[in-house]
């Protein structure tokens, strides 16, 4: 296999930390450090909870952010500034320089969702509390985080191979809420006595990328585990739909005219 | 335009901003002073739904039931002590926290003392607490804390002893719980609001709660408790006062005076117990403890 795409990937990761992408990891600290220090003070009992809860969702809404917002500018960002064409003269297949992208933001998001779980680990031992091995369950909700991010950033990779930073955003955020919502229009077909209604939401359901199956982030808070084949079933879900998108986000661009 | 003019004009600017920032910050006042009274009118819950938050907060719901509870708790905290004040909001607050996030124990442990607690310190209503912290058993039925604090409010507010008793029963079969909780449902079984069954109920709340505020609220009682059974044995030896010489003493000196009591009785805050018009051995009115809540 090419070693193309791994240089695209260290590429497009150079770029990001240059583009000052990383800064948002000050942002992430300060939350945590106001979040440490205020709870306390305003609340009663949930001071860790609140850092894992906090923590996680930050690290979630982040990631989702730049995923989206940068993964939509990846492609136009290269035509824009006429890069693509060059690139593309050199014995680079479309494909290869697709999926170059698309794992140099996965780097790049991995290495800010790094950082920001030793953050939160600094806000919970600033807390005063002791690690026990069922924080292994948060460990394992910043993964279903950065399965989520990596489903997200495919999505918005694939719209931007045919559409304007601003509308492949707006796509990408319908597509998240409505996986966000998946069950729920599964559960409404089957409340109606339609069954018509009924196949039609039950494919949608299975059709949408369903985004809840990433969250963990109540089981993290209280401590709960996470069965183990849940893990490596959310791994190959994310996995295969990523391989879905990115497939057809690479047939979309093979076939786009560049001129 | 030359340097030195563009530097004066950048300093300018650089002297505008904390003007104009001052500015603002001064209407800013005014507009909240015009408002104020408008604004405390309005305070009201404007989605009512757990259920429809928790779709909202698109999976991010455990962070959204923390804001509420925090919440809860400035609500409570900024009305306890104000005798005017409405509770009205409590209970939704908390059914809106525990629907966003069933497995928030504590919201349902402090939520019920917040709710049962009488005017002015709480909201008064102990059938919605009981109601609380019966939905926290439902989602949660493996913490005994929730039964204990359900043989509580039963035991407490309640008196209905039989109820606070399978309460503490059920509790004493859930995981992790003290062997006490089975003393205890055998104690309220049997001797319903006994001082001994009392005691060990306020003893082990005090134990089983890191919070000062419900350890200082149990500690209370426990002295109260103490300063109960501290009356009824006074009594007992002002009894003998009067069998010995005819007469009930004048005060609790002539106890000690006859060598009925061996020095001045204090009650379990420091200060001595007196006797009272009607004849009967009670705390002094110094003294910061009040009656028990039994």
């Amino acid at each position: 296999m090419s070693a193309m795409p791994g240089v695209v990937a260290v590429n497009t990761f150079r770029e990001a930390v240059r583009d000052r992408v990383l800064y948002n990891l000050v942002f992430f600290g300060l939350l945590m450090m106001g979040a440490a220090i205020l709870v306390g003070q305003v609340s009663i009992g949930i001071n860790r909870l609140v850092i894992i809860n906090l923590g996680l969702t930050a690290i979630s809404v982040i990631g989702l952010v730049m995923a989206v917002f940068i993964g939509v500018g990846l492609i136009y960002k290269e035509m824009e500034r006429r890069t693509l064409y060059s690139l593309l003269a050199r014995p680079v297949r479309r494909w290869e320089f697709l999926a170059g992208k698309y794992a140099g933001l996965l780097l790049t998001l991995a290495v800010n969702t790094l950082f920001m779980t030793i953050g939160l680990a600094a806000a919970l031992y600033y807390v005063g509390r002791p690690f026990v091995p069922a924080d292994v369950t948060v460990l394992v909700a910043i993964y279903f985080i950065l399965l989520e991010l990596a489903l997200v950033t495919a999505i918005a990779l694939f719209f931007s191979c045919f559409s304007s930073p601003m509308l492949s955003a707006l796509f990408t955020l319908a597509v998240y809420v409505t996986g966000v919502f998946a069950g729920d229009i599964r559960d409404f077909g089957a409340l109606t006595k339609n069954p018509g209604v009924q196949v039609a939401t039950r494919a949608l359901y299975f059709l949408l990328p369903n985004f809840h199956n990433f969250n963990a982030i109540a089981a993290a808070g209280h401590g709960e585990s996470v069965p183990v084949s849940l893990i490596w079933q959310n791994t190959l879900y994310a996995i295969v739909y990523a391989c879905v998108v990115l497939t057809a986000a690479s047939a979309v661009f093979a076939r786009r005219n560049l001129k | 335009m030359n340097g030195k003019s563009s530097s004066r004009s950048f300093w300018k600017t650089l002297l505008a901003i904390p003007l104009l920032l001052a500015a603002a910050a001064f209407l800013q006042s005014r507009i909240d002073k015009a408002t104020r009274s408008e604004a405390s009118q309005k305070e009201e819950l404007l989605v009512h739904s757990g259920t429809l938050l928790k779709k909202m907060s698109l999976g991010y719901d455990p962070l959204a039931a923390d804001i509420y509870w925090t919440r809860v708790v400035q609500y409570y905290g900024a009305r306890i002590g104000d005798r005017e004040a409405s509770f009205d909001l409590l209970a939704p607050l908390l059914n809106i926290t525990t629907t966003l996030d069933p497995h928030l124990v504590v919201a349902y442990r402090f939520g019920a003392i917040f709710l049962s607690e009488p005017k002015p310190s709480g909201a008064g209503r102990t059938d919605l607490a009981v109601d609380l912290v019966k939905r926290g058993i439902a989602s949660n039925p493996g913490d005994w804390h929730l039964y204990y604090d359900l043989g509580v409010l039963y035991y407490w507010r309640l008196k209905d002893y039989r109820q606070a008793s399978a309460a503490f029963l059920a509790g004493s079969n859930a995981p992790k719980a003290p062997l006490i909780l089975k003393l205890v449902a055998a104690g309220v079984a049997q001797q319903g609001g006994s001082f001994e069954t009392s005691r060990m109920i306020f003893t082990e709340l005090y134990r089983s709660t890191s919070d000062p505020k419900v350890q200082k609220m149990a500690l209370e009682e426990l002295q109260a408790l103490k300063a109960l059974e501290d009356e009824k044995h006074l009594d007992k030896i002002v009894e003998e006062y009067e069998k010995r010489f005819g007469r009930k003493p004048d005060s609790i000196l002539d106890l000690v005076k006859t060598r009925l009591l061996p020095g001045l009785p204090l009650d379990p805050a420091g200060y001595p117990y007196m006797i009272g018009p009607d004849g009967k051995c009670q705390v002094g009115p110094k003294s910061p403890i009040g009656k028990p809540r039994r």
